[in-house]
């Protein structure tokens, strides 16, 4: 039986040589089954010990075959599958032995070598040596032998190498893993070139043998394949192909009603012009757009100026050291557009930026939100208030006259006495002295035991009478001029009796006399910063801020009584001042000014004036209008008819100001500061009280010089002429006239 | 128990009128791309409410204009578009190419011509705001027609084709007034029905679209201005009376050669025709398509020859504007229809404008820019024409007036025309007078070129080149010849305006004139000085006494005048009654006008620096000069 499955093998073998059909391996019908079988059983990997059931899926004609193995005994079955199971490990091994080569493994199973089919083609046939025919070898498995020679020798087992030595010779022999053991006839068989190459072809599904060709006969597709779903159908053709359909019909009854009534329009629509006349004749602007809103056009791009052009002045372009200096800045101040000059309009290159900048429009006019906004064109000049020239506002101190030179130190005090013939200074050299005010002459010098504070002359011209503030006390000085009233004068700066009764610990202040000046000495608890004088100079009133509820004290000079007009006080006090003509006391604390009224004993107003700290006030000699000087260079004027809030407040000094002062008979006052400058202004206070005050800045005045950080201390109007007086820390007086 | 608050919607108030973009999307039930394109399409931006109730950080929008937006057509037909492409990608998935085709086909298309209606109601509106569409129109006109920009090469042609329109209505009417090179490109300004009207074109060289920008947003805008700019163009063609569109582009360019020569017949034909036209239609003017209804009795024919005449005239026309190798007999017939325009709307301007070129014949070499010198030279009322195949005429006419180059030398030099530089052309536009050529010879540097549209008066800095150009622009005016020096002596009146004008120069001039006055004296007292024999370092004793006493006399004069020294402006005493807002404002504007300030005196610090380098430069001539005749001198 196995030689007549070999022998049909082999004719299909020939039949492939010899230009058989034989294209793919796996169900191609045209080609001869029993070849294909062959073929296909000699190469799947995939189906191993059963076979028959791999070729169960063969149709047709494979019956033969399967009679054959039917028939075929259960010795036969098995050696077949011996035959195959050899070919199959042999090409399972070779695959495997590839890859571990490629992978550089070392390790080896041991390798059960099988016999090897003889080759099947009549051409390369070489009779074996063995004769004992298609049995299976097992037989001969412990026999000496392995069969018999054609000679009916017995053919001898050849010395079995130990696994290790074939192991070795495995892997020593580079032609060893096409080395094969034929069990069959006991030997090794070296395959050729040829022959492994045929294994390949078998095993890649292709024809074993490289030179056949396999397309010389031109392939005859004789099934007509157009329009058939699938080649091989049998199936009668339905009854629905035959008759017409009824949606069908009913969709072309739809359409055909559809065209009819035109609702499906089988022409293309005529094309509009793409462009027509689409305003009228009216060129008005509209304002509105449609929604109602104002239309705000979008702002028109900036008109190039001559820095753009091409070939611009030369003074557009600039040097390369403006340029490099432009990458030191920031960002958002160099310069966007850099001008160049080209020397023709055929050097001008393409402008790189000119899509950015278009695109950055672009988002302009959507992204950007629009308001109108209306253009103040002002112009700067008209924003300056329009005043009186000051040549027509004349006369007020222009230029300096005479310098009065004498103190040593900061002359922190001036004033003049009321006929204007004297001046007095104090200074922080512990002196006060007396000046001709015409002549610059210093007439008188008392030195004293400590820094003058503040002075002030008392309004009575026959008296001849300065206060002075030296620490705690008030010194009331004699000064002895011609003018005065010798008599008077020393009957009031005599000590009264009766205020020694009073001395006592409760007391306010003590009066007393002066050792050796001719003096009336009132002595405070606290350091005396000002002293003023009451307009008909019996009373005045000290101020020592650090004394807290006795820090404004009032006193009389002809009784020598001292009173405390307030029980409780708000702030630190500047300074105290009597209204001109009527029973009112002005106090100053840091940010108000409050007034109050000394006959009913109550407040009567308090100022706000809005600075943060006060340094000075001065009051108009009609007591309506009163001036506060600060500490951040402001001067504020109260006009008490009109309100409790500044009726101007002029920011004109850089530095704290000093002292600010009202002249008594001319429309002027004045202030001084730290940064040196004395301001001089027109203030006129109109009778008509719906005339508010006319306030006009004259003329700065400068002259002194800053020492110690401090510019003008002092300043006051002469009594009657439009004179002013400035005391500065660099120890001179100053006369300016007009 | 809390009692349940509603929330009340506001009713007046920012809160009311305003909405930020968020709730805006939220309402319209939109994606912002899409938000975005109708705000575009539309016209609508973003407000600025007075108080931004829901922080200064969000965009504000009108309710009105979102309520707007809402009613839109084109929000649905948006939607419906969006859902159409889902189709067709369905399609295209499924590979249902049929119906992919088909949808294709019957895509659903839109037009925006109600929006341009809506947002410009009025022609003079559309005209207003008409700078940036023909801006952007020339701009893309330029774009590569490149897949990966993704322009589509239709809407590069048609942008081609509307600006070739805008410039071709605008050299037939004479209303270009304006233009300058600079670098960024050319600047045109135009007068239509009195609106002034600036674009700005890229120099004719390839452009590269950088990455950072959204094409999208740029062809979105494109896509309103196109249908913008196509309505205007026909609104003013029409007012000319002149078919719209002129021609059909895609023929043009499909078939360019077969079309000259299609066009050469029609242009003759057009010639013709135009003439038998102007023999009967002498009583009928022909600005409006009525007069053609009107003419019904005359035979169809004539009239289909005639409106077949003016369209082909009017495609030489645009033809020689697109495409410069036109045909050279169709000049003459450009020119006949020229001369067909009423005179009577004409003002001045035109007039003067018309006039500048007239007579002169201009041909354009292949390097300088053919389209804006066609453009100038049509629209101001001269012939021109390049080298070219079908050139109106060739190099070697005589009759060539001017020849405009752009190289460093010229092979063959005709004598009886000049050679000038592009700019002088730009110049003569500026400057509505025909300049000297001699400063813009070939191969010269070209004196600066100035931009028209700055007020040298009000900038506070005049150019020198500006000084020489109004110059001559007066001597044109008053027809006298510009002499320099004596312009003042001879027309008082013009001395006076040049003084008024020039206060500063003037000024400048005195102190120079002042300045040799001194230089002088010192020379003639060194020279009697040297008659007398003093030696130099006495006089230079003598010479440095002099100076302190001179220096004294100007202390004494400073001191005999104490109060006008000391006396400080008004102003600045005044200013410390300002209130606290009004000083603040003016040192506001005292920053301002120092930066201008001191940016014309870096620009006047400039100039002296040139101008002493330049001298510089001269010097060693001069002194080269004086020793080789002293050497002279010496042998001889």
């Amino acid at each position: 039986m196995r030689s007549s499955e070999k022998k049909q093998v082999e004719e299909s073998k020939k039949a492939a040589s010899n230009g058989a059909v034989v294209s793919d391996i796996n169900g191609v019908p045209s080609v001869p089954d029993s070849a294909r079988e062959d073929i296909s059983n000699a190469t799947s990997e995939s189906e191993d010990e059963d076979w028959h059931n791999s070729s169960s899926d063969n149709d047709g004609d494979s019956s033969s075959i399967s009679d054959n193995t039917d028939e075929s005994s259960d010795e036969d079955d098995e050696d077949t599958k011996a035959i195959n199971e050899a070919m199959l490990d042999y090409m399972g091994a070779l695959e495997e032995r590839r890859q571990r080569e490629a992978l550089g493994s070392e390790e080896e199973e041991p390798r059960s070598a099988r016999t090897e089919v003889e080759s099947d083609s009549s051409e390369d046939e070489v009779p074996s040596r063995n004769t004992i025919g298609n049995v299976p070898l097992h037989w001969y498995k412990d026999e000496q032998h392995i069969g018999y020679d054609l000679a009916g020798k017995k053919i001898k087992k050849k010395e079995k190498q130990d696994q290790i030595d074939s192991f070795l010779a495995h892997t020593d022999g580079s032609k060893s893993w096409r080395k094969i053991y034929d069990e069959y006839n006991d030997e090794e068989v070296e395959l050729t070139k040829e022959e492994v190459d045929m294994i390949r072809r078998i095993r890649a599904g292709r024809i074993p043998h490289a030179e056949v060709n396999a397309y010389e006969v031109p392939y005859v597709d004789w099934f007509d394949w157009d329009g058939k779903g699938h080649p091989l159908s049998n199936a009668p053709e339905p009854k629905r192909r035959f008759i017409p359909s009824k949606w069908e019909a009913k969709k072309v009854v739809k359409l055909v009603r559809a065209i009819r009534n035109g609702w499906i329009k089988l022409d293309k629509p005529k094309e509009k012009p793409k462009f027509y006349l689409l305003w009228g004749d009216d060129l008005k602007a509209t304002e509105k757009t449609a929604n109602g809103l104002t239309y705000i056009p979008p702002p028109k791009p900036k008109l190039p100026g001559h820095e753009e052009s091409y070939n611009p002045p030369v003074e557009y372009i600039p040097t390369q050291e403006e340029i490099n200096s432009y990458a030191l800045m920031y960002e958002e101040d160099r310069p966007k557009f850099i001008p160049q000059g080209f020397q023709s309009l055929r050097q001008v290159p393409a402008y790189s930026e000119f899509i950015k900048e278009r695109f950055e429009r672009c988002l302009d006019l959507y992204l950007c939100p629009r308001s109108r906004k209306k253009r103040i064109d002002i112009d700067p000049e008209s924003l300056i208030p329009k005043l009186p020239k000051p040549k027509d506002l004349q006369p007020f101190p222009n230029i300096c006259y005479l310098e009065y030179h004498g103190h040593t130190g900061p002359v922190v005090s001036i004033a003049v006495d009321p006929s204007g013939m004297w001046l007095a200074s104090g200074s922080m050299d512990q002196t006060v002295r007396l000046w001709e005010v015409q002549t610059a002459r210093c007439c008188r010098v008392w030195s004293l035991d400590g820094p003058v504070r503040h002075i002030a002359w008392n309004p009575r011209k026959d008296l001849g009478i300065l206060a002075i503030s030296l620490q705690s006390k008030v010194l009331l000085l004699d000064l002895e001029l011609g003018t005065s009233d010798p008599d008077e004068v020393s009957k009031l700066l005599a000590l009264n009796p009766s205020v020694m009764d009073n001395d006592g610990d409760g007391a306010l202040v003590t009066w007393m006399k002066h050792e050796n000046l001719k003096a009336l000495e009132v002595k405070h608890s606290q350091e005396v910063l000002s002293i003023t004088w009451h307009h008909k100079g019996d009373y005045f009133t000290s101020v020592a801020p650090d004394a807290n509820t006795r820090a404004v004290l009032v006193h009389q000079l002809s009784k020598q009584q001292t009173q405390n007009p307030f029980r409780k006080l708000q702030g630190r006090v500047v300074t105290a001042m009597f209204h001109p003509s009527r029973p009112f006391l002005f106090v100053a604390t840091k940010m108000h000014v409050r007034v109050y009224n000394l006959v009913k004993q109550q407040l009567s107003k308090k100022l706000m004036t809005g600075l943060h700290e006060i340094t000075s006030m001065a009051i108009h000699s009609k007591g309506d209008n009163l001036i506060v000087g600060s500490k951040e260079g402001k001067i504020c004027w109260f006009d008490m008819d009109l309100s409790t809030q500044p009726y101007k407040t002029i920011k004109n000094h850089h530095e704290d100001i000093q002292a600010v002062a009202f002249h008594t008979a001319y429309p002027l006052f004045a202030s001084c500061a730290d940064d040196s400058t004395v301001h001089v202004f027109h203030g006129m206070v109109y009778n008509d009280l719906l005339q508010n005050p006319l306030i006009v800045p004259l003329k700065i005045l400068h002259g002194h010089s800053k020492t110690g950080g401090r510019g003008i201390l002092d300043c006051c109007f002469h009594s009657n002429q439009p004179w002013l007086f400035s005391a500065g820390a660099d120890s001179v007086i100053k006369l300016f006239c007009d | 128990m809390a009692k349940e608050r509603k929330k009340l919607k506001k009713k007046e108030g920012n809160a009311a009128k305003y909405t930020t973009r968020n709730k805006a999307l939220n309402r319209l039930q939109i994606k912002l791309p899409e938000f975005r394109r109708l705000c575009i399409l539309k016209g609508i931006h973003p407000r600025e409410p007075k108080k931004k109730f829901e922080g200064s950080h969000k965009t504000y929008y009108h309710v009105k204009d979102i309520n707007f937006l809402a009613h839109e057509p084109l929000l649905e037909t948006g939607r419906a578009l969006k859902v159409y492409k889902k189709k067709i990608k369905k399609a295209q998935a499924k590979k249902n190419w049929s119906l992919v085709t088909r949808l294709e086909a019957n895509k659903p298309s839109y037009s925006l011509d109600h929006l341009v209606k809506e947002r410009y109601p009025s022609f003079i509106d559309a005209l207003r705001d008409l700078d940036d569409p023909l801006t952007m129109l020339h701009l893309f006109a330029t774009f590569p027609a490149e897949a990966s920009y993704k322009i589509p090469a239709e809407t590069v042609n048609n942008c081609r084709r509307l600006s070739l329109e805008w410039q071709a209505y605008v050299a037939r009417t004479h209303c270009l007034r304006k233009t300058f090179i600079s670098v960024k490109g050319i600047y045109y300004q135009a007068d239509v029905a009195g609106q002034k009207i600036t674009w700005l074109t890229p120099h004719v060289l390839s452009q590269v679209v950088p990455n950072d920008i959204d094409i999208r947003v740029m062809l979105t805008f494109v896509e309103f201005y196109e249908t913008l700019v196509g309505f205007v163009n026909f609104k003013l063609y029409h007012s000319l009376g002149l078919k719209y569109p002129p021609i059909l582009d895609s023929k043009l360019e499909a078939e360019a050669a077969e079309l000259y020569a299609v066009m050469r017949d029609l242009g003759k034909e057009a010639h013709e025709a135009s003439e038998k036209e102007k023999d009967s239609n002498d009583f009928n003017s022909l600005s409006d398509t009525d007069t053609n209804h009107a003419q019904e009795p005359v035979n169809t024919e004539s009239r289909l020859a005639e409106s077949r005449a003016r369209l082909a005239s009017l495609q030489d026309r645009l033809s020689k504007m697109a495409k410069p190798e036109g045909n050279e007999k169709l000049l003459g017939v450009t020119d006949d229809d020229e001369n067909m325009e009423e005179d009577e709307n004409e003002d001045d301007d035109t007039r003067q404008c018309k006039a500048l070129f007239k007579d002169l014949k201009f041909f354009l070499g292949r390097e300088v820019p053919r389209e804006s010198l066609l453009l100038l030279i049509r629209a101001f009322g001269g012939v021109a024409s390049w080298a070219g195949d079908n050139a109106p005429f060739e190099e070697s006419d005589e009759d060539i007036t001017h020849q405009i180059v752009d190289r460093p030398t010229q092979g063959h030099i005709f004598l009886s025309r000049e050679y000038v530089q592009p700019q002088w052309v730009y110049d003569c536009v500026n400057n509505r007078l025909l300049l000297p050529t001699i400063d813009y010879l070939l191969g010269r540097v070209p004196p600066p070129h100035l931009s028209p549209f700055v007020d040298n008066e009000k900038e506070g800095y005049v150019p020198e080149y500006a000084e020489t150009l109004k110059r001559l622009q007066t001597a044109k005016e008053g027809k006298v010849l510009p002499l320099p020096g004596e312009e003042g002596s001879k027309d008082t009146e013009q001395f006076l305006e040049s003084v008024v004008a020039n206060r500063t120069e003037s000024m400048e001039e005195l102190r120079k004139t002042q300045k040799q006055a001194i230089l002088e004296k010192t020379y003639q007292e060194e020279l009697t000085k040297e008659i007398a024999g003093i030696p130099f370092s006495g006089s230079i004793q003598t010479m440095d006494r002099d100076e302190v006493d001179g220096e004294h006399v100007v202390e004494k004069e400073a001191y005999s005048h104490p109060e006008t020294m000391d006396e400080e402006p008004p102003s600045a005493i005044a200013k410390a009654m300002m209130p606290r807002k009004a000083r603040k404002l003016y040192a506001a504007m005292q920053i301002g006008k120092q930066k201008k300030q001191a940016e014309i005196d870096l620009l006047k610090e400039r100039k002296r620096k040139s101008e002493r380098k330049q001298n510089k430069k001269v010097a060693p001539e001069i002194e080269f000069q004086h020793t080789f005749e002293s050497r002279c001198k010496a042998s001889g």
